[in-house]
């Protein structure tokens, strides 16, 4: 194990999620990708994998994502999961570190999913104090993520988003947007995507996850599931797009945990949200000159949009990017954020 | 209205499908059903779970069939949901959940099937150490018998059916005719992590003892003697050659209190 690891930190560029199918490509081919995320459960042990994760740390700047923490637990944190989480961090020394709004553990048991919180008081005061234990435990800042959902809790005094801030501003911590969650909770619990990020304090915004998701049909219901089983669907990038107009370039993760595709595709994908960043930031720079473009420059490559429109949903926002536009009006005019 | 806690509590028995009714009302999903939505949570918990325990037990897997072997895992995913979020650590009780289960008392050679697979995970997840060679043996510390500290990956198993064979002829390249009387034999193996495969070595019963008394921290003299219980003319030299040339010592050490 080295014993030091150098300083990198993530760039306001996109980023791909370390799949372990990938991580042997990774390692002979050392693509250009912007940042690794890794699911900091995978790697708290001493497999191949992490001796892998620990020459990959060398040359790219690394986002430690917890899955199991359960911060909203009502019970508190489990200590010793905490103690992994902070070896995990000691020894791969991320730039970046986050969790869930959500619990998973409940009754002695974890479920491996992450299921949502009553948005009350009681809940504001548990999770805080739950985020400020894994700060201090951390002794750092983490991001929390907002979460896709399939239902809510009927006595829920606030949204997850006024929770988000609530959070932010009581536990100093920062936060993960994760603009496909954003969309399938507000199809599956009938809510305003573009309004819910609004709510979000957008100086405390650190993170960007895009994937995609299933859409299922249960009798009447359209559920949409978030499976990061596909590409980042039109919808999604449109939705992104008016995000970073607002919020101005933030580091962006290509998430994809079903069907993992080809190492490629995954760096495509990085590369839409990249030029989708990169354009987003020429017309703000246009319209505001004080704003830092983006940093990365795009390569144009000649594509005929009309031969694979499906193949490459990105190609679909950039249609949304004008300059003369505000971002409510073209996303009123091609698609449905919130079906209510 | 129920506190945090028991909210929690009553949504997550739910989620394991021990079904609790008084739900329905504290939900909300738009114009859906509640508590069909809530069987999403339940779907994903027992699909993902399901997923992890195939790839731990592919061999298994393929044994009994992938219909039963989803049926036994929701199962046993319901009696013994994981208890912590390492899914790298889940299944080990699953070898002893199916020797019982419904059906596998008659087939036993599923469930040390199993039992060796897990072992073969567990490995995987072990560290892999740089190894020393047989010159490092060659102190002048006469005095003390010298202690060899093996790979922490190295996992024993024993087994009254040949189940490192069944394994075997279920990889690439295997050939499951040679298996197709699965009769009674008994095999001892040992395994571990080399890079990212595992390495395996079939034993007698006394190169077995004797790794096995080494592997836990039993000294030399101690696995030494327990091998040459097995076998009276037990080769010591050449238990030696062959363990160091596994790779598995990672290191000697003279402990000064071992002298008597």
């Amino acid at each position: 194990m080295p014993d030091t690891l150098p300083a990198l930190s993530i760039p306001k560029a996109a980023g791909i999620g370390l799949r372990s199918p990938h991580i042997a490509e990774m390692l002979t081919r050392r693509p250009s990708a912007g940042w690794l995320e890794v699911h900091a459960e995978n790697y708290m042990g001493d497999s191949a994998a992490v001796t892998a994760l620990e020459d990959l740390r060398q040359t790219y700047p690394l986002s430690v994502h917890g899955v199991g923490l359960s911060i909203g637990s009502a019970a508190g944190l489990d200590r010793d999961h905490l103690e992994r989480l902070r070896r995990v961090c000691e020894r791969f020394q991320p730039d970046l570190v986050s969790e869930h709004l959500a619990w998973s553990v409940a009754d002695g048991a974890y479920l491996n999913d992450l299921l949502p919180l009553r948005y009350d008081e009681a809940a504001l005061a548990i999770v805080s104090r739950n985020v400020e234990v894994m700060q201090d435990t951390l002794k750092r800042q983490v991001l929390i993520e907002n979460l896709s959902a399939y239902v809510a809790f009927a006595d829920s005094t606030m949204t997850e988003a006024e929770f988000l801030a609530a959070l932010a501003k009581r536990s100093g911590c920062g936060l993960l947007l994760d603009v496909n969650n954003v969309y399938v909770s507000a199809h599956n619990i009938g809510f305003d995507a573009a309004e819910f990020i609004d709510t979000l304090p957008a100086t405390k915004i650190g993170e960007i996850h895009l994937a995609g998701h299933a859409v299922n049909e249960l009798g009447d219901d359209t559920v949409l599931i978030d499976d990061h089983g596909s590409r980042v669907p039109p919808a999604v990038w449109s939705l992104y797009a008016g995000a970073i107009t607002k919020l101005g370039p933030r580091p962006t993760l290509i998430e994809w945990d079903t069907d993992v595709p080809a190492l490629d595709v995954l760096l495509g994908e990085a590369m839409w949200a990249d030029m989708l960043s990169a354009s987003i930031g020429f017309h703000r720079r246009i319209n505001e000159p004080a704003v830092e473009p983006a940093r990365r420059t795009p390569i144009i490559i000649p594509f005929d949009r009309k031969a694979a429109p499906v193949r490459l949903p990105a190609l679909a926002a950039f249609d949304t990017v004008r300059p003369a536009r505000m971002p409510k009006q073209y996303e009123i005019r091609s698609y449905r954020h919130a079906v209510a | 209205m129920l506190s945090l806690e028991r909210l929690q509590n009553t949504v997550a028995r739910n989620v394991l499908g021990k079904p609790h009714f008084g739900l329905s009302p504290l939900l909300a999903a738009g114009r859906a059903d509640p508590y069909r939505r809530l069987r999403i949570y339940q779907n994903n918990t027992r699909a993902s779970l399901t997923t992890t325990l195939m790839a731990v037990f592919p061999v298994t897997v393929r044994l009994v069939d992938e219909r039963f072997f989803r049926y036994a895992a929701s199962e046993f995913i319901r009696r013994n949901p994981p208890s912590e979020p390492r899914l790298v650590r889940y299944g080990v009780d699953f070898p002893a959940f199916l020797r019982t289960f419904e059906g596998l008392e008659e087939m036993p050679f599923v469930a040390e099937t199993a039992r060796l697979e897990w072992a073969i995970a567990e490995a995987l997840d072990a560290a892999s150490l740089p190894s020393i060679g047989l010159a490092a043996l060659d102190g002048d510390d006469a005095a003390a018998t010298p202690e060899l500290v093996l790979q922490p990956s190295l996992r024993f198993v024993i087994s009254h059916w040949p189940v490192m064979s069944i394994w075997s002829a279920h990889q690439a390249g295997g050939d499951l005719d040679k298996i197709s009387s699965w009769t009674r034999k008994a095999e001892r193996i040992a395994l571990w992590r080399n890079g990212d495969n595992v390495r395996f070595a079939l034993l007698s019963s006394a190169q077995f003892s004797f790794r096995h008394s080494l592997g836990f921290g039993l000294g030399l003299e101690t696995a030494a003697a327990r091998a040459l219980t097995h076998e009276p003319m037990f080769d010591l030299v050449g238990a030696l050659v062959s363990l160091f040339g596994d790779g598995l010592v990672t290191a000697i050490r003279i402990d000064p209190a071992q002298e008597k």
